[in-house]
């Protein structure tokens, strides 16, 4: 078909992105070519001068980036794993099934940040309940303190607020699955284990690393539970990219330098997360065959 | 070993159960508190541990100068730029799916799987690597603090969801109905509006209640894009966490920014157990 | 009378069309046969409009058409596939072209009414397409267009998803419904892939392949007299049985030991190599005939088809009757002479058994 039509149908929303989009990108490259800051409000140009800092001695970036790194894998693995489980629990026979979907639901719907203020007091140290439960078996933890221990609180949290977009993404595949392959499996005498590894596990692959894919960028921007939980503290243990480059440019005004960061973020962003969706259709796949 | 494997799946089930509805609980529990019983330890139910209380939720309604946590207008101001946004985002990023799920398209060697992952791949971008240049942008526009500004930022939040359920929907809508619609004497745009729209329902409210999801739960922009006009519900909500907020009213203004969503929750399980949701999000 | 000129498109490296130049007459029934992917849903979508060829161009009464959009085309179409709107009860489907056309409220409840009783669907208006059956959502895409009574009508193998007895029954009841009742100045236009529903149609045959067409006729000229052995694979199901073969003198030899008498209506073909075709139909068991292994059978209906082999040389019989045989069985067959064709070598039909006039 070859009306002009076509244009009028896709240009609005095309048009309004790039519209939005283009000014601050460009200007983020130029921004960070600068050495704007609060005592040199100015858009001049320093060359390559922040990144040569960045790339050189910044030692808190890179931290920052493999912390977000090792966050980013490990909610998404647990998240894969919990939302699988709770998908296969719920997705046949089980008495309450759809009042157990709605449940594990819910957390998804819920305002991270607002959420996050709940933990805060759920994982209180002297008046929190989780200690309180904790103190029957003669433990306690500094969950928002420890350098350690505050790394697990905060996958916690993700762990809770996200797994059931995973679960989502999952059950609606299995709920899509053609049931003749389930039939032919039972016709050969496979037991549960086996119809998951040889029919499930297989056919649920292109829904898993979507769901993978989109679990993962999201993560990679995990910010919001990390600045009310703890603040990327104690010190800088749980900080992360995001919140690196928030307090260099929106506290501290380092503009041209935050910039060079987020520009470097962002690319960093798209080369690992291309290298991760063709590792994880190999990965895949190779259970396939 | 069946009733054993039985057993370990309502085991299963309960514990996440409790995980999931722990935080809530705990959270109504203490919003019944006051401050004896909050610094006395942890206490979990009411009349046999403590005395209820009602204070928690008495400030909610009343703003700051009269003692209150004001979570009213900062509710209506998310209500606003969530749901404008959501719409605009709807009605472009539908537009643009459909075009791109029937139309084929060539800038150079840009093609329409290029055309699908640069609206999608806005999801990609950490929402920090925008603020800085929004935040200039806006305040040059004289946009910092205001609806409009945070409605225009949170188009690129929401649109690239809008497209990505819908293209992945109109793939499945057979190309059929509209080619059948234009035959029968629609132009492309009623064709659009006439068939393919009505047919295209359970599209649309996926990708709705996408929308108001992402759009209700976001804090980064706002919290980077407004001061005092313009505070949305989340950044109220944790601007009380860092004032010297009681957690009692704290933990009652918690609940009442989350609850309109769980409706939600309600919706997209109606619409998974029917079969539709998987049609949706492939 | 509408016209196509030269109409070629081409997708990638695949030809959809090639040089494709038509003229269907109004008041007249086209059936194009062709095997899938043979080019005619591309042929009909080309016509409707919702598909602009490379190059070519398509008149009406004389009148440019292809610079028409679909929307101001008068046709109508029904696919293979059952397309109604979902979102409308059958009556509002019907009512849907007609709305678009600005036509009068009575005139549109006259003619869906009436559309709707000659598709047999009284009393199912106000019901949704979902909880029609397969046949029935074909009758009302069938009512839609012949209440729109368009010029042009472009049925693109309606009946192909339908069981096998609901096929025979509507497809009856359809060839009425567009010879009767359909617009006499209008142009009807069927594509199938089953030669037998062709020629049940009767009307004019265009047979396509690969995007081009082979040849055009009347039904009954083009079965007798098919232009090319690739014609004669596509207008016969079990497709045509096609032999290398040589005269020698009153001989036609095959390989393998098969040698066939020249019949009467062979004599004047060159001395020399050429090809032989016969139906699946002119085959009989024949005690004195010559021995065939069974490679498969398969029956259908009233009557027994097998496969069979001699050697290198392989043929498919249709015999009457449920015949009780297995695999690797021999079966004595013979082959009705009287009925061969006889084409050359590079597969243009040189003798056919039927008389040139028909």
């Amino acid at each position: 078909m070859r009306f002009g039509h076509k244009y009028a149908f896709l240009l609005p929303g095309l048009l309004v992105l790039i519209a939005i989009l283009i000014f601050p990108i460009l200007f983020t490259v130029r921004l960070s070519l600068s050495g704007w800051n609060s005592y040199n409000p100015n858009l001049d140009f320093v060359g390559i001068k922040n990144y040569i800092r960045l790339f050189t001695s910044d030692a808190r970036f890179w931290e920052a980036f493999f912390r977000l790194s090792f966050f980013s894998f490990t909610t998404v693995f647990l998240q894969y794993v919990l939302g699988f489980g709770l998908a296969l629990l719920v997705w046949k026979d089980i008495l309450f099934k759809r009042f157990f979907r709605v449940l594990f639901l819910i957390p998804m719907m819920t305002t991270p940040v607002i959420m996050t203020v709940i933990w805060k007091t759920v994982f209180h140290e002297s008046l929190g309940p989780v200690n309180d439960l904790l103190s029957y078996v003669g433990v306690s933890y500094n969950w928002l303190s420890d350098p350690v221990v505050s790394k697990f609180t905060v996958i916690i949290v993700e762990v809770w607020q996200w797994t059931p977009f995973m679960f989502l993404l999952l059950l609606a595949g299995l709920l899509s699955l053609p049931k003749e392959a389930f039939l032919a499996a039972s016709i050969d005498g496979a037991g549960p284990i086996r119809k998951f590894i040889y029919v499930t596990f297989p056919l649920m692959a292109p829904i898993s690393i979507g769901a993978i894919i989109i679990r993962l960028i999201e993560a990679s921007k995990i910010m919001d539970t990390i600045y009310v939980l703890t603040s990327g503290g104690p010190g800088t243990s749980t900080e992360t990219t995001s919140f690196y480059i928030f307090i260099k440019g929106l506290r501290e005004f380092q503009f041209g330098y935050a910039a060079a960061m987020s520009f470097t973020y962002l690319i960093i962003m798209i080369i690992s997360l291309t290298v991760i969706v063709n590792v994880l259709v190999r990965v895949f796949n190779g259970r396939n065959s | 070993m069946r009733s054993f494997y039985t057993t370990l799946k309502y085991l299963a089930v309960t514990l996440w159960t409790i995980f999931v509805i722990g935080p809530f609980l705990w959270a109504l529990s203490t919003s019944f508190k006051d401050f004896n019983s909050v610094t006395s330890g942890a206490k979990y139910i009411p009349w046999a541990q403590f005395e209820p209380t009602l204070d928690g939720w008495r400030v909610l309604t009343k703003t700051s100068a009269q003692g209150g946590v004001d979570i009213i207008e900062p509710f209506f101001n998310s209500l606003t730029v969530t749901g404008l946004a959501s719409l605009i985002s709807i009605v472009l990023g539908t537009l643009a799916a459909y075009a791109l799920s029937r139309y084929q398209f060539k800038f150079g060697f840009v093609k329409n799987n290029d055309i699908t992952f640069f609206f999608i791949s806005q999801r990609i971008m950490p929402p920090v690597v925008l603020a800085l240049p929004f935040f200039i942008l806006l305040s040059n526009f004289g946009l910092l603090d205001s609806i409009l500004g945070l409605i225009i930022v949170y188009i690129v939040l929401l649109m690239p969801i809008a497209v990505w359920i819908m293209v992945d929907f109109f793939n499945k809508v057979p190309r059929e109905i509209d080619e059948t619609a234009l035959v029968d004497g629609c132009n492309p745009f009623e064709a659009f509006f006439q068939v393919v729209l009505p047919n295209s329902i359970p599209g649309l409210v996926v990708a709705g209640m996408f929308c108001l999801i992402f759009g209700w739960t976001d804090f980064f922009f706002s919290f980077f894009l407004t001061f005092t006009e313009v505070q949305l519900l989340p950044v109220r909500i944790v601007a009380l966490n860092s004032s010297i907020t009681p957690w009692w009213s704290l933990s009652a203004a918690a609940l009442v920014s989350v609850a309109p969503l769980l409706l939600v929750a309600f919706i997209v399980e109606r619409f998974l157990s029917k079969g539709n949701l998987s049609g949706a999000l492939k | 009378m509408l016209v196509t000129n030269n109409l070629s498109l081409k997708v990638g490296d695949e030809n959809h069309l090639v040089d494709i130049s038509v003229e269907f007459k109004r008041g007249g029934l086209y059936t194009i046969l062709g095997r899938t992917l043979a080019g005619k849903t591309t042929l009909l979508k080309s016509i409707a409009g919702l598909i602009t060829p490379d190059s070519g161009n398509i008149t009406l009464d004389g009148e440019d058409y292809s610079s028409q959009p679909v929307w101001h085309r008068n046709v109508a179409m029904v696919y293979q596939q059952f397309i109604n709107y979902p979102h409308l009860t059958v009556h509002d489907n019907i009512a849907f072209p007609l709305k678009k056309q600005r036509l009068p409220k009575a005139e549109i409840e006259q003619r869906v009414s009436t559309a709707i009783g000659q598709v047999g669907l009284k009393g199912f208006e106000s019901r949704k397409i979902q909880e029609l059956s397969g046949g029935q959502q074909q009758r009302v895409a069938l009512a839609r267009s012949l209440a729109k009574a368009s010029e042009i009508l472009l049925l693109d193998e309606p009946l192909v998803n339908l069981d096998y007895k609901l096929r025979e029954q509507l497809r009856e009841e359809l060839k009425g419904l567009i010879t009767q009742e359909f617009n006499a100045q209008g142009i009807v236009i069927y594509s199938s892939t089953d030669p037998l529903e062709a020629m049940q149609l009767g009307g004019e045959l265009i047979v396509m392949d690969e995007g081009r067409v082979l040849q055009q006729g009347s039904a009954k000229y083009v079965f007798e007299h098919p232009a090319t052995t690739r014609v004669a694979e596509i207008t016969n199901d079990p497709s045509m049985n096609l032999w290398q073969a040589r005269k020698v003198t009153k001989r036609l030899a095959i390989d393998d030991g098969i040698d066939l008498t020249v019949p009467k209506h062979l004599s004047k073909l060159e001395q020399g190599a050429c090809t032989v075709g016969f139906r699946a139909n002119d085959v009989t068991i024949d005690q004195a005939g010559l021995n065939f292994e069974v490679e498969l059978s398969e029956v259908s209906g009233s009557e027994t088809i097998l496969h069979l082999v001699r050697d290198q040389t392989r043929m498919i019989a249709r015999v009457e009757g449920v015949l009780d045989v297995g695999i690797g069985d021999r079966l004595p067959v013979s082959i009705a002479e009287a009925k061969l064709y006889a084409f050359s070598s590079d597969g243009n039909l040189l003798t056919s058994p039927y008389a040139e006039k028909s």
